[in-house]
């Protein structure tokens, strides 16, 4: 036979499992965040401070280059809790940057062209959508916090004398703990807004809002309440509160107005609780095109 | 089998593009054409048959030979492209006296290979110039002089009647055919249909990545059925011809010639078609004056199986 | 048991009752569904690919509960929606691989399958490019592409022709009539126009109010219709209309010169023609009746109450 019709054909190979399509989301999700300049520029700019955090940590560990670099007149630093909540506090704001620019890239492209009744007319459910998103935001985002946390970490138990690592392993564990919580409450918070508002740059600009705003009326709540518990609003407050206690680093609020971590957690759950539903909403909204 | 250029279910993917698909060919000595439209896959066969790029999957062998056994390969393959650079400074001889040395001939037998190449393409008196200073003809001959310089035994040439005026055309083409009657695998990709008819008997056609059709010309021509072979009768009384064929049930389709001289027939059965023909001829109530396939070539083939959109019809 | 089967089946979306108690089995190679706007149309489709859960009833596809196992109903359906709806910054080739993947297809393969899927629905280069720069024509291709990418069994089309010029009406029309050739594939078209759903479907699912307004098998009905003609005519056709009635026929006429009528036993178009070149009428059109999809619309249309009508076979 000399000529070849090429007409459909069905297919026959074979089939993947179905738990392995949210990572055909997640994996989509992550080739989107990383085409985009800004997302490498601001990946390559958080690595600035664990640079500087790198060489603090050798410095600590070698008097001798401390001695030739400061020329004798500066006072000893110990790498402790308190040194790793620095650096954590600093890589989380990078991770707020971050996940503000790159949540509206993973949802916003879906429902700009009203794109999920051909996506979700596929064998993936509304969770599992939200799930692959959520894997590739938090991927991205570890790669920000508690990743290069622990490398440091690991570097300083290299450098330091030897039973360091091991007498000071809740720092590591604080160091996971206090990055993972932030994350997901970051990923689940920038999710939900993203899918609120209609274009990019806008989403952007609330998440940071939804970081700020609630720190303020937390603040007027307290002046006039005259309470201590307005403070619950404020966020970055709130956040170092927990990595503290955490990290076991001293804690840096007055006894009297210190806030209890059962509070904290609970507002933390709360606020997922609402960006979850605010998102399932949305996304139910958006799923089916009446009429 | 040792004489073939055989392609495996070879694609090809750069990136998400896609070069070619699922293409399994097997092209035997003398002259095989590759036709199709631009963007369909060509020159990313070329490369694949010149062992220029790897295969994302699929297996390739030219003549027995693969990319991995590199000397013997590339001194028996030549590849004349379709794109017009030189490196820069170089004459005409230096080009392939320069080529030659890198396939590792020594100096004196170099130097008779070029005047000889040379010689075959006509370029003998301008070899001492720099290429720069070429017409476009002439750096497409130098480039075909290059190609066949070291005697390979496939020669895959992509376009090379390009920029060449009608003298030219006719050396290069005879070139072609006495080389492909000396027992060379040439394949040669053009767009000038009626000369693709005129050298080669086998035709690859292939659009959008995909292999459509492949084989001897007339033999794919039979094979599309849908479209019953059409041919042009002229003659005295062509509503006369037409009827008669009509009332031994034959023809499919007779129009009449726009001078009222002739008459398009269509039959799917070609054979039954000339023996009937022969019958009326001999009776001799009608005069025939010609007869001619009007689409047994190359450029219905392409109409017929590629259309005019450029798609797989 | 057919493709689509339908039990009682209530829908309730916003505390209006949608779909009301429909009942059937819906067992054509080629379904289509009609209704007027409001009837229920896409919220039956969004019930079968599991969006909404029904409040009564159940609807099954392949056998399998339309809400219960929609994972995996999901993957062996295509479904090409009738608004918008594709990922505007990715290329087409991206959108139809990411599709092809998440419907459970290895990444290699999807690739392949999504460049066939392309090439055969007639995207060439356009592929490339990212689909918020494509024409209403191509975006209705590339949802048509990523719908049959991965081989489904069942094919949802939403109006497949919307706002498709009629060169491009003709080609998906083709190209639905090859798919339902090739066999494997099951189809449900929903359109607005009779004239596709003619062309293409052998089942027929009326529905109005949310109730089925009729479910029949347009072949059978054809085959019915033998003695049914119509004819458009010149010349007085008062005279010949009674002359047909004085022979027997049923006929009405309608302006224009058409005439619809029912030719009993003994008469034959023979008898037509006598008469009409008595009274001096041209008759210039006489076909067998085709409309009767039209036919079966209006009347479903005027059924009260929604008393359905199952003519299924």
């Amino acid at each position: 036979m000399s000529v070849y019709k090429h007409n459909y054909r069905a297919y026959t190979g074979r089939v993947t499992p179905l738990w392995t399509r949210v990572l055909v989301l997640a994996r989509y999700g992550l080739a989107e965040v990383w085409s985009s300049k800004i997302s490498i520029g601001l990946f390559t700019i958080s690595l600035v401070p664990f640079l500087v955090f790198l060489v603090g940590i050798y410095l600590a560990n070698n008097p001798i280059a401390r001695l030739l670099i400061t020329k004798g007149n500066s006072p000893g630093f110990a790498i402790d809790a308190g040194f790793f909540l620095k650096m954590l506090e600093n890589q989380s704001w990078f991770a707020l940057a971050l996940a503000s620019w790159i949540a509206p890239r993973l949802i916003t492209f879906d429902l700009a062209d009203n794109a999920l009744p051909i996506l979700l007319s596929h064998p993936i459910s509304r969770f599992g959508y939200v799930l692959g998103k959520f894997i590739a935001l938090f991927a991205a985002l570890s790669l920000v916090t508690w990743i290069p946390s622990l490398m440091l970490f690991a570097y300083q138990g290299y450098s330091a004398p030897q039973p360091w690592a091991f007498a000071n392993l809740p720092i590591a564990a604080g160091l996971l703990a206090g990055g993972v919580i932030w994350i997901v409450f970051l990923s689940i918070l920038g999710l939900a807004l993203s899918s609120w508002v209609k274009w990019r740059v806008v989403a952007t600009g609330i998440i940071f809002a939804a970081v700020f705003v609630p720190a303020g009326v937390g603040g007027i709540v307290s002046a006039i309440l005259r309470t201590k518990w307005g403070l619950l609003l404020n966020i970055p407050v709130m956040m170092t509160e927990l990595w503290c206690r955490l990290l076991r680093a001293p804690d840096p609020m007055r006894p009297g107005q210190a806030i209890p971590t059962a509070a904290i957690a609970a507002m933390l759950l709360a606020a997922c609780f609402i960006c979850m539903g605010m998102l399932n909403k949305r996304i139910r909204a958006r799923e089916v095109v009446r009429g | 089998m040792n004489d073939q250029i055989i392609f495996e279910d070879v694609s090809k993917f750069y990136g998400e593009v896609l070069g070619v698909n699922r293409i399994s060919l097997s092209i035997p000595p003398g002259i095989t054409t590759l036709v199709g439209p631009n963007g369909s896959g060509k020159t990313t066969l070329m490369n694949l048959m010149t062992g220029l790029v790897r295969p994302s999957s699929g297996r390739i062998s030219v003549l027995g030979l693969t990319p991995a056994d590199a000397t013997e390969f590339f001194s028996n393959v030549g590849y004349c492209t379709q794109f017009d650079s030189f490196p820069r400074g170089l004459t005409g001889w230096q080009f392939i006296y320069d080529s030659l040395m890198l396939h590792g001939i020594s100096e004196i037998d170099a130097f008779g290979l070029t005047r000889e190449s040379l010689d075959r393409v006509q370029l003998g008196d301008a070899a001492g110039r720099s290429i720069a200073s070429y017409s476009k003809g002439m750096r497409q001959k130098i480039r075909l002089a290059q190609a066949i310089a070291h005697h390979p035994r496939v020669l895959v040439l992509d376009e090379p009647l390009n920029g060449l005026d009608p003298m030219a055309r006719a050396e290069s083409l005879a070139l072609f055919e006495e080389l492909g009657r000396q027992g060379m695998h040439l394949v040669i990709s053009s767009h000038i249909l009626d000369e693709v008819d005129r050298i080669s008997d086998r035709v690859v056609l292939i659009t959008g990545g995909y292999l459509i059709a492949e084989g001897n010309i007339h033999q794919v021509r039979q094979e599309v059925r849908d479209k019953p072979m059409q041919v042009l009768v002229r003659c005295d009384h062509p509503e006369l011809l037409a009827s008669k064929m009509f009332a031994v049930n034959h023809c499919v389709e007779a129009r009449l010639h726009a001078d009222g001289r002739g008459v398009f027939l269509r039959t799917g059965d070609i054979d039954q078609f000339y023996s009937l023909l022969n019958g009326i001829a001999v009776e001799g109530l009608i005069k025939i004056e010609t007869v001619a396939p009007a689409d047994d070539d190359a450029n219905a083939i392409y109409q017929y199986l590629i259309g005019s959109n450029g798609s797989a019809s | 048991m057919g493709i689509i089967d339908l039990d009682g089946l209530e829908v309730r979306l916003g505390g209006r009752t949608v779909l009301d108690g429909l009942t059937g089995e819906l067992q054509g190679q080629a379904i289509g569904l009609l209704g007027p706007n409001g009837a229920g149309k896409s919220t039956l489709i969004n019930t079968l690919l599991g969006f909404h859960p029904p409040s009564k009833g159940t609807a099954s596809v392949f056998g399998l509960n339309a809400h219960r196992d929609r994972a995996r109903i999901r993957e062996g359906i295509g479904y090409m929606p009738e608004n918008d709806s594709f990922i505007g910054n990715m290329s087409g080739v991206r959108f139809v691989r990411y599709m092809a993947e998440l419907a459970g297809l290895p990444a290699g393969e999807a690739l392949e399958r999504a460049h066939e899927a392309l090439f055969y629905v007639g995207l060439g280069e356009v592929r490339y490019r990212q689909v918020n720069t494509y024409s209403l024509g191509m975006k209705q291709l590339v949802k048509l592409a990523q719908a049959l990418a991965h081989g489904p069994r069942l094919l949802i089309l939403d109006e497949p022709t919307n706002g498709l010029d009629p060169m491009a009406r003709q080609r998906m029309i083709q190209a639905i009539k090859e798919i339902r050739k090739e066999g494997s594939i099951r189809l449900l078209i929903s359109s607005h126009l009779l004239r596709d759903i003619d062309e293409t479907c052998d089942e027929v699912l009326i529905l109005k109010n949310g109730r089925i307004a009729a479910l029949c098998n347009i072949e059978a009905e054809r085959r019915a219709n033998r003695n049914f003609m119509e004819l458009e005519t010149v010349g007085a056709i008062e005279k010949f209309s009674v002359s047909i009635r004085g022979r027997g026929c049923e006929c009405a006429c309608f302006p224009g010169g058409r005439i619809k009528l029912v030719m009993p036993e003994h008469m034959e178009a023979r008898d037509l023609y006598v008469l009409a070149s008595e009274h001096g009428v041209q008759i210039r059109r006489m076909n067998l009746r085709r409309d009767s999809l039209e036919d079966i619309f209006l009347r479903a249309m005027d059924n009260e109450g929604g008393r359905p009508e199952n003519v299924s076979l």
